[in-house]
C-alpha cells in the first residue's frame, strides 16, 4: 500500500511539475483516440481517414481547449456523413446544434462527455461512464451523458444502415429516407434504456458519495454498479430487448475497477484517523468531521556533485562577497575558521565516535586539537 | 488561494464585475437568442419529417391556427428556458460573489500578515543600530 501511495505521490508530483506538457499531451491523446474511432466507425470520407490528417488535427487540438476538440469532432463526423448522405448530415447537424445551443452553454465543462461516452461504448466499457460521472460530476451531468448516448446510437445506426441511407436520390426519396432515419433513431428502445440506466446510476452514485458516512465512495461505487445492472435487466425485460448478462456483469466489474482507480487518485482518505471537531465564529456554530488524506513522504533524490563544477549559487555568493570589502574580510575569516574547525571536527569524531578505529597518533592529535579549542574558547 | 485565482477565481472575478441584474439579463437575452435558433431548427426538422403530410394538407388546413400553435410552443419554450436560465445564473452569481468575498477576506489577512512581518523585520534591524549609537 505504501508503495502504491508513493507511486501516486510521484505521479501527482510529476503532473504538477510538468503541467505545461502533461495537459497538451493528454488533450492530444484524447483527440487522437476520438478521431481514430470516428474514422474507424464512419470513415466515409477518404481524405479525412488519412493518418497524417488525423495526426495534424490531434496536434492542433492539443493546444486548444477541450471544447474545441468536441466541436472539431462534431465537424469531422458531419464531413464523413456528407460523403454518405445529405439527410444524415441534416439530422446529426440539427442534433449537435440543439445540444450545443440549449444545453452545453450551461455546463461547458461537461461537453467532454459527448466524446467520452461514445468512446466508452466503442471500447466496450460503457458502464464506466455513469459510475465515473457520478464520482466526478454533478447531477446535471446526467443530461451530458444522455447526449453522449444519443450521439453514439445515432452514429452507430447510421453506420449500420449505410447501405440504405447512401446514394443519390430524387427529392421524394430523400424525404422518405429522412423520415425513416428519424423514426428508427428517435424511438430506439435500447438507447432509451441506456439513457435511463445511466441517469439513475449517476444520480445514485453522486448522492451516496456526497454523504458524510465513512467509506461513502466505496458504497457509492458498489451501489451504482448494482443499480446499473438491475435497471438494465429490468429495462431489457420491460422493452423485450436482448442484453448479454455476462457482458453486463463483466462490463460492470471493469467499471468498478476504473472507479476504484479514480477513487485512489481523487479521494484517498484514512478513516481510522477521523476527527470530530466543534467550533464557532461570529455567525455560525460548526460541527465538523475531518478525515485526513492518505499521504506519504516521497524521498527526494539529492544529487551530490563530486567533480570540480562550480555551484552557481555559491559562485554568486562569492562574487557578492568579493564586491563588498567588509564581507570579503569576514569571508576570509570564515574560511580559515572552517578549515581549522574541519580538522578539529574530524579529530573529535575520531575520538568520540570511532575511538576504537582511531590510531594512537590520531588520538594524540585530536586531544591536542581539543585542548587548543578549549583554550581558544577560554580566551574568548 | 493561488489555485483559486488560476481556475475558478478567474471566472468568478469576471462574474463579479457585473451587477446581479445586468448579469442575469445578459444571460437571459443570450438564452432567448439561442432558444430561438434551436426552436427554428426543431421546427425545420418537424416540417422535413412531416413534409409529405403537410404538402397534402396545405390547402385544406387552417394556416393561421397552425401558425398560432407554432408561436405558442415557441413562447412556452422561451419562457421555460428563460426561467431555467434565470435560476441557474442567479445561483451562479450568488455563489461567485460569496466565494469572491471569502477570497478578498483571505487576501486582506495575507496582506496584513506581510505588513506585520515587514514591520517586525524593520524593528529587528533598528535595535542593533540604537545599541551601537548608545
Amino acid at each position: 500500500m505504501v508503495f502504491l501511495l508513493q507511486a501516486r505521490e510521484r505521479i501527482l508530483q510529476f503532473y504538477s511539475k510538468y503541467d505545461n506538457f502533461c495537459k497538451p499531451a493528454l488533450k492530444f491523446l484524447l483527440a487522437l483516440v476520438t478521431l481514430i474511432l470516428i474514422n474507424g466507425s464512419i470513415g466515409y470520407s477518404r481524405s479525412l481517414t488519412n493518418f497524417a490528417v488525423t495526426l495534424v488535427l490531434a496536434l492542433v487540438c492539443s493546444f486548444l481547449p477541450v471544447n474545441v476538440t468536441v466541436v472539431m469532432a462534431a465537424g469531422i463526423v458531419l464531413l464523413h456523413l456528407y460523403a454518405l448522405s445529405l439527410e444524415s448530415v441534416i439530422i446529426i447537424a440539427a442534433l449537435f446544434l440543439v445540444m450545443f445551443l440549449l444545453y452545453f452553454r450551461f455546463t461547458p465543462k461537461d461537453a467532454v462527455l459527448l466524446l467520452l461516452t461514445p468512446m466508452a461504448f466503442k471500447l466496450g466499457i460503457p458502464y464506466v461512464v455513469p459510475i465515473s460521472t457520478g464520482l466526478l460530476g454533478t447531477p446535471a451531468s446526467v443530461v451530458s451523458a444522455g447526449c453522449g448516448v444519443v450521439v453514439y446510437f445515432m452514429l452507430s445506426y447510421i453506420s449500420g444502415s449505410a447501405a440504405q441511407t447512401s446514394g443519390e436520390g430524387v427529392d421524394a426519396e430523400l424525404i422518405n429516407k429522412f423520415r425513416y432515419l428519424l423514426d428508427d433513431m428517435m424511438f430506439n428502445k435500447q438507447m432509451i434504456l441506456y439513457i435511463a440506466a445511466f441517469g439513475v446510476t449517476i444520480i445514485c452514485v453522486y448522492f451516496i458519495r456526497r454523504l458524510s458516512k465513512d467509506h461513502s465512495w466505496t458504497i457509492a461505487i458498489s451501489a451504482g454498479a448494482l443499480l446499473d445492472i438491475l435497471v438494465m435487466i429490468v429495462g431489457a425485460l420491460y422493452f423485450k430487448l436482448s442484453v448479454s448478462i455476462g457482458g453486463l456483469i463483466l462490463g460492470s466489474i471493469v467499471a468498478v475497477g476504473v472507479a476504484f482507480v479514480i477513487k485512489f487518485f481523487v479521494f484517498n482518505v484514512d478513516y481510522s484517523r477521523t476527527e470530530r471537531v466543534q467550533f464557532e465564529d461570529d455567525e455560525y456554530y460548526y460541527y465538523v468531521k475531518a478525515i485526513p488524506k492518505n499521504t506519504v513522504k516521497v524521498n527526494d533524490r539529492k544529487v551530490k556533485k563530486i567533480n570540480g563544477t562550480v555551484d552557481p549559487a555559491k559562485k554568486s555568493r562569492e562574487s557578492r562577497r568579493e564586491k563588498n570589502p567588509e564581507r570579503r574580510r569576514q569571508g576570509k575569516e570564515d574560511t580559515v575558521k572552517e578549515k581549522k574547525d574541519a580538522t578539529e571536527y574530524r579529530m573529535h569524531r575520531a575520538l568520540t565516535e570511532r575511538d576504537a578505529q582511531a590510531s594512537s597518533l590520531e588520538r594524540d592529535t585530536a586531544a591536542k586539537a581539543r585542548a587548543n579549542r578549549e583554550r581558544r574558547r577560554n580566551n574568548q | 488561494m493561488a489555485s483559486y485565482e488560476k481556475e475558478e477565481g478567474k471566472r468568478n472575478m469576471r462574474i463579479g464585475t457585473y451587477f446581479r441584474g445586468d448579469y442575469i439579463a445578459k444571460e437571459v437575452m443570450k438564452s432567448i437568442v439561442y432558444g430561438t435558433i434551436a426552436y427554428g431548427i426543431m421546427v425545420g426538422m418537424y416540417l422535413a419529417y412531416d413534409f409529405e403530410v403537410l404538402m397534402e394538407e396545405v390547402y385544406s388546413m387552417d394556416l393561421l391556427t397552425f401558425g398560432k400553435v407554432i408561436l405558442e410552443r415557441y413562447l412556452i419554450l422561451i419562457a421555460v428556458y428563460s426561467v431555467i436560465t434565470y435560476i441557474v445564473y442567479a445561483l451562479r452569481h450568488r455563489a461567485a460573489r460569496r466565494k469572491l468575498r471569502i477570497y478578498y477576506n483571505n487576501l486582506r489577512r495575507l496582506s496584513s500578515m506581510y505588513k506585520k512581518e515587514e514591520s517586525d523585520a524593520a524593528d529587528a534591524e533598528s535595535v542593533p543600530k540604537k545599541e551601537r549609537t548608545k
